[in-house]
C-alpha cells in the first residue's frame, strides 16, 4: 500500500504544504546527520534508491491485481533511519518526474515511506539477536510496511476530513467505500506478507554472504554481543 | 514500468520536437507553474482548459502515445478510489477531483520526456540539500544498470520454473536474488566512491550548465507559459 503513491491535486494544501515542510526539514537534518561519511554513504544511498526504483518497476501478481515491492524496511535496516530518509525522498522524486505520485505531494509520499523506513532499524537491532538476522529483517519489514500503511491510511482520513461537505462515507455506511476498504485492508496485509518474505530471503543471503552489511544486534545482556561488524551504514 | 523508464529516458535524449531543443529551466517554470495552478484551480472551466493544454505540449512533444497513455494514466488509480470515497452524485465533482492529477501527471511527463536527465536534475539539485542533489544523479544512473540485471533475474526465475513453487519457498528466492542486487549495489558503490576520490569530489556532484542556455526553440516555451498564465487569468472566477 505505501507504494500507492498520492498524485497531485487530491489532497487538500493544508495537508500537503506542512508535508513537504515536514519532508524538507527532515531532509536538511537527516543530510546533515547522515553525511558524516558522504561520499561514501552517498554513493551506497544511490545504489539502494536505484535498487528501490528497480524492484518497484516489477509487478507481482495478487489475484487480479499488482502489487510493487518497495524495499522501504530493507533500505531502512541497511542504511538506518537517516541515511534512509534522503533516499526515500529522491526516489519519490524521481517517481514524481516519471508521472507517478505527485509533484506537490513529493514530502507526503517521502514521509509515507520514510516512516516505515524510519523504524526498520530499530525493530531489527532489537529481534536480531534472538530471531537471527533474516528473520529479524522480515519482521522489521513487516514492521515498516505497517507504519507506511498506518501512515498512509491516516492521510487518507485526514485529507477526507479536511474537506468540506465530504463526510468520510465509510463511517456512513455505503457499500461502495466499504467494499473500498474491505479491499484495500486486504491487498495491505497480503502487501505486508509478501514484503516480510522477500525481506527473510534478503536478509538469509546477506547472513551468510556479507554479513558485516547487516546492522550490529543489541545483546540482551549487557555483554557487547554483536552478530557483525558495521558495514558503511551509519 | 521498466519499458516506461527507458523509453522516456530515451525519447528525452533522442526526441526532435521544438520542446527538447528548449533549455530545462524555462520548461521548469511552465510544469511547476501549470502543475500550481491545477492543482488550485477553482473551476472546472480552467481545470479542462490546463488539461486540453497538457495533451497539446504532450503530443506535440511527439512522444509515443501509448508511454503517454501509460504515464499520464497513473493517477487514475488513486483518483478513482478518492472519488469513490468521496462520492456524493456530482459527476463534475468527480471529474474536478480526476482532472487535477491527470493534468499535473500530462506536464510532468512532458517535462521529463522532452528534457535529458542531468539538465533536469542540475537546477533541482541546486536547491535540494546535498545528499539529495546527489542522490538524484547517483540514484538515476544506478536505477539503469539495476534495471537490467533485476529484469535478467526474473527472467531466470521463470526460466527456472520458480513460479511452479510455492508462494512460501518463491517469495524468499527472489528476495535471495535482490540480495544479490544489493550486493551489487553496494559494490558499485564502493568503486563510485573511488571515482569520486579520483576526480578530487568537492563536497557536490555539479550538473551540467546546459539548462539555463537560452535557445530560440525557448520562445515555445514562453508562448505555453503566457498561454497557461492567460488561460489562469480569463478563467480563474468561472466556475
Amino acid at each position: 500500500m505505501s507504494h500507492l503513491h498520492i498524485p497531485d491535486g487530491v489532497l487538500p494544501p493544508l495537508l500537503w504544504a506542512p508535508g513537504l515542510a515536514l519532508a524538507l526539514a527532515l531532509l536538511a537534518w537527516t543530510g546533515r546527520a547522515a553525511g558524516r561519511g558522504a561520499p561514501k554513504v552517498i554513493a551506497y544511498q544511490g545504489a539502494l534508491g536505484g535498487l528501490m526504483l528497480a524492484t518497484m518497476s516489477l509487478p507481482i501478481p495478487i489475484f487480479a491485481l499488482e502489487y510493487c515491492l518497495t524495499l522501504a524496511g530493507t533500505v531502512g535496516v541497511l542504511l538506518g533511519p537517516a541515511a534512509s530518509f534522503p533516499v526515500v525522498f529522491v526516489v519519490s522524486v524521481i517517481l514524481a518526474l516519471l508521472g507517478q505520485g505527485g509533484l506537490t505531494v513529493v514530502g507526503l509520499n517521502a514521509l509515507v515511506l520514510g516512516a516505515g523506513a524510519a523504524v526498520a532499524r530499530p525493530v531489527y537491532v532489537r529481534l536480531a539477536a534472538r530471531r537471527g538476522q533474516a528473520a529479524a529483517l522480515a519482521l522489521a519489514t513487516a514492521a515498516a510496511q505497517t507504519v507506511s500503511g498506518l501512515t498512509w491510511f491516516a492521510l487518507l482520513a485526514l485529507a477526507l476530513s479536511m474537506s468540506p461537505g465530504a463526510p468520510l462515507a465509510i463511517a456512513h455506511g455505503q457499500a461502495g467505500p466499504k467494499l473500498f476498504a474491505g479491499i484495500t485492508l486486504a491487498m495491505w496485509v497480503v502487501a505486508i506478507a509478501i514484503e516480510s518474505a522477500v525481506a527473510f530471503g534478503i536478509g538469509r543471503f546477506l547472513a551468510r554472504v556479507r554479513p558485516d552489511l547487516l546492522p550490529p544486534a543489541v545483546a540482551r545482556a549487557a555483554a557487547p554481543a554483536t552478530v557483525s561488524a558495521p558495514g558503511i551504514a551509519p | 514500468m521498466i519499458n516506461t523508464i527507458a523509453q522516456i529516458d530515451f525519447v528525452a535524449s533522442a526526441g526532435r520536437s521544438p520542446w527538447h531543443r528548449a533549455s530545462a529551466l524555462p520548461k521548469l517554470v511552465l510544469a511547476g507553474g501549470a502543475v500550481g495552478l491545477a492543482v488550485f484551480a477553482p473551476g472546472l472551466k480552467l481545470q479542462l482548459a490546463l488539461y486540453a493544454m497538457g495533451w497539446l505540449v504532450a503530443l506535440t512533444s511527439l512522444l509515443p502515445l501509448r508511454l503517454l497513455a501509460a504515464a499520464a494514466g497513473y493517477p487514475l488509480l488513486f483518483s478513482v478510489l478518492y472519488i469513490a470515497l468521496r462520492w456524493d452524485g456530482s459527476v463534475e465533482g468527480a471529474l474536478s477531483i480526476a482532472l487535477r492529477p491527470l493534468t499535473a501527471s500530462l506536464f510532468a511527463v512532458w517535462l521529463v520526456g522532452t528534457t535529458p536527465y542531468p539538465d533536469l536534475f542540475a537546477p533541482i539539485s541546486l536547491v535540494l540539500p546535498r545528499a539529495a542533489g546527489d542522490g538524484l544523479f547517483l540514484t538515476y544512473r544506478a536505477l539503469f544498470e539495476l534495471l537490467v540485471r533485476t529484469q535478467r533475474l526474473f527472467r531466470a526465475f521463470r526460466l527456472r520454473a520458480a513460479e511452479s513453487l510455492p508462494v512460501r519457498r518463491r517469495l524468499p528466492l527472489a528476495g535471495e536474488g535482490l540480495a544479490t542486487l544489493v550486493l551489487y549495489g553496494f559494490e558499485r558503490s564502493q568503486r563510485m566512491y573511488s571515482i569520486l576520490m579520483l576526480r578530487g569530489h568537492a563536497g557536490r556532484i555539479c550538473g551540467c550548465r546546459h539548462y539555463a542556455e537560452w535557445t530560440r526553440a525557448d520562445l515555445w516555451v514562453v508562448l505555453g507559459a503566457a498561454a497557461v498564465a492567460a488561460a489562469g487569468v480569463l478563467l480563474w472566477r468561472s466556475p
